[in-house]
């Protein structure tokens, strides 16, 4: 099963999709609406964002390609639900930078608090999964708390979605193609088998150091494949048996409007 | 997660505004990993799980092996609580966009390296007492002024005016609005001294701000 949140019909719901992409309402109304239908507004799945941790450097190739070595433990960073956005929703370009990049991520979302919970107890604290395209601007990054906030928690620059499929519908995390497409082309090709430090050890890791709680998110990293992004440009990040999640690109004016 | 925490979900910290520590560490941040010294206010997180109340327990850390970790240190800010959504503010108009100020203590494990973030140290659970309550913005005419002490077991450790800081209030306020938009209740806390004071199991821990009040916490492990 899928779940979601979205506007539809003037009103927030909370929705399950089933496999024939049936979608009912948590109150058990039967939406009478097509999945790919413009008349949905698709919000960020997690209904009440929590902490958002996010893996860098975490695929043994995106490690090469940015001349890094692979880490020996996860350089992890967090992010709040400003960044959120959902599926279909627009992200924006800040003024005056040169390299702005998307990263499609497999996302782990936390179902239940738990401490020092152990590698292969791991499983029964995720919800489900997610896709996320974690935005950096390369520009603004500093070698202080490195990648730093100025990078990382811009509003906006965090689209989710547009769904959290169960973690039983998911039998291997780590077997996933995952690919991102600008403008219908393909630019990143990969697979979560690539993954350093997977949601297992990220959970054990975490949890050792403080309490995760249920609505925290973990966004495991992207491979290879990074390339600028311009507005206009319409991004599709695509984690196989996961979901699609499709974003376009705004200018700095646009986003903002009249706080510009 | 504490239920009547202070914080609406956002606790901004800022590191490195110390104006002493910064001249104090320049040399070491022209060499690597750093390079260079900040361009921009060094900005972390304490997340929802650090979040505590005036009176509480802060519990004692834990390495990857289980056992106490042999140190652990404590600062305090100012806490300014946004009043009002905030997004792209200048300097000049920022303070109109404060609702309240309080106090926020910051516990952790030494401030070892600035390079990447500080998860281990800083996101420790009940790290981030906050309190003891919310000051009407009107009632602290120029926070900048301030000064914030800290003492352990009734000893004076620290004395900050932040005055001392790299940038003042108003200037992060706009600074981080130009990142991510601040919502009600959200709080930065500008600035702490550069000196974390060092602190032991069962210690008590009073940070203060003339006119905003005193946070109160003790230490666990003991």
């Amino acid at each position: 099963m899928r779940h979601a949140r979205i506007i539809f019909d003037g009103r927030e719901l909370d929705i399950d999709i089933d496999a024939n992409d049936r979608i009912t309402t948590t109150e058990g109304e039967v939406l009478d609406v097509a999945l790919d239908s413009d008349q949905i507004t698709w919000l960020p799945p997690v209904k009440a964002p929590g902490t958002i941790f996010a893996l860098g450097i975490n695929y043994a190739d995106h490690a090469t390609e940015l001349a890094f070595e692979p880490p020996k433990e996860p350089l992890i960073f967090i992010k709040h639900a400003n960044t959120l956005t959902g599926h279909k929703q627009v992200s924006y370009r800040p003024d005056n930078i040169d390299y702005q990049h998307y990263e499609c991520e497999l996302v782990a979302v936390i179902g239940k608090s738990g401490k020092n919970i152990k590698r292969e107890d791991a499983l029964d604290y995720v919800a489900g999964y997610t896709v996320c395209n974690d935005f950096a601007i390369r520009d603004y990054l500093e070698n202080y708390y490195r990648p730093n906030l100025r990078v990382k928690s811009r509003d906006s620059l965090l689209p989710m979605g547009p769904w959290i499929v169960d973690t039983a519908d998911i039998p291997d995390a780590n077997a996933l193609k995952l690919t991102t497409t600008v403008n219908g082309k393909l630019t990143q090709d990969g697979t979560t088998k690539d993954m350093i430090f997977d949601v297992p050890f990220v959970i054990e890791y975490l949890s050792k150091i403080m309490t995760l709680n249920p609505g925290d998110m973990i966004c495991t990293g992207t491979p290879h494949g990074i390339v600028d992004c311009q507005p206009g440009d319409t991004i599709v990040c695509t984690i196989e048996d996961v979901c699609s999640l499709e974003t376009r690109m705004v200018s700095e004016q646009e986003y903002y409007g009249d706080k510009y | 997660m504490t239920a009547n925490t202070l914080v609406n979900s956002k606790l901004v910290c800022v590191a490195l505004n110390d104006k002493a520590q910064l001249a104090a560490l320049d040399a070491t941040f022209n060499e690597a990993p750093y390079k260079k010294p900040p361009t921009q206010p060094v900005l972390y997180y304490k997340p929802r799980n650090t979040w505590s109340v005036d009176g509480a327990e802060v519990e004692w850390a834990k390495d990857f092996d289980g056992n106490d970790v042999a140190e652990m240190v404590a600062g305090a800010s100012l806490g300014v609580v946004i009043g009002k959504e905030t997004c792209r503010v200048s300097a000049e108009e920022a303070l109109d966009y404060v609702g309240g100020y309080t106090i926020v203590s910051d516990f952790s494990l030494p401030e070892a390296s600035y390079y990447r973030p500080d998860i281990k140290g800083k996101c420790l659970d009940t790290s981030a007492p906050v309190g003891p309550e919310i000051v009407a913005a009107d009632k602290i005419a120029a926070p900048d002024a301030l000064t914030v002490t800290l003492s352990v077991n009734g000893e004076q450790k620290s004395v900050f005016e932040l005055a001392n800081m790299e940038r003042s209030v108003a200037e992060l306020i706009s600074i981080i609005s130009r990142i991510m938009t601040l919502q009600p209740g959200e709080i930065i806390a500008v600035g702490f001294a550069g000196d974390r004071v060092a602190v032991t199991k069962g210690d008590k821990v009073e940070a203060s701000i003339e006119g905003v009040g005193t946070l109160n916490n003790t230490l666990g492990g003991a």
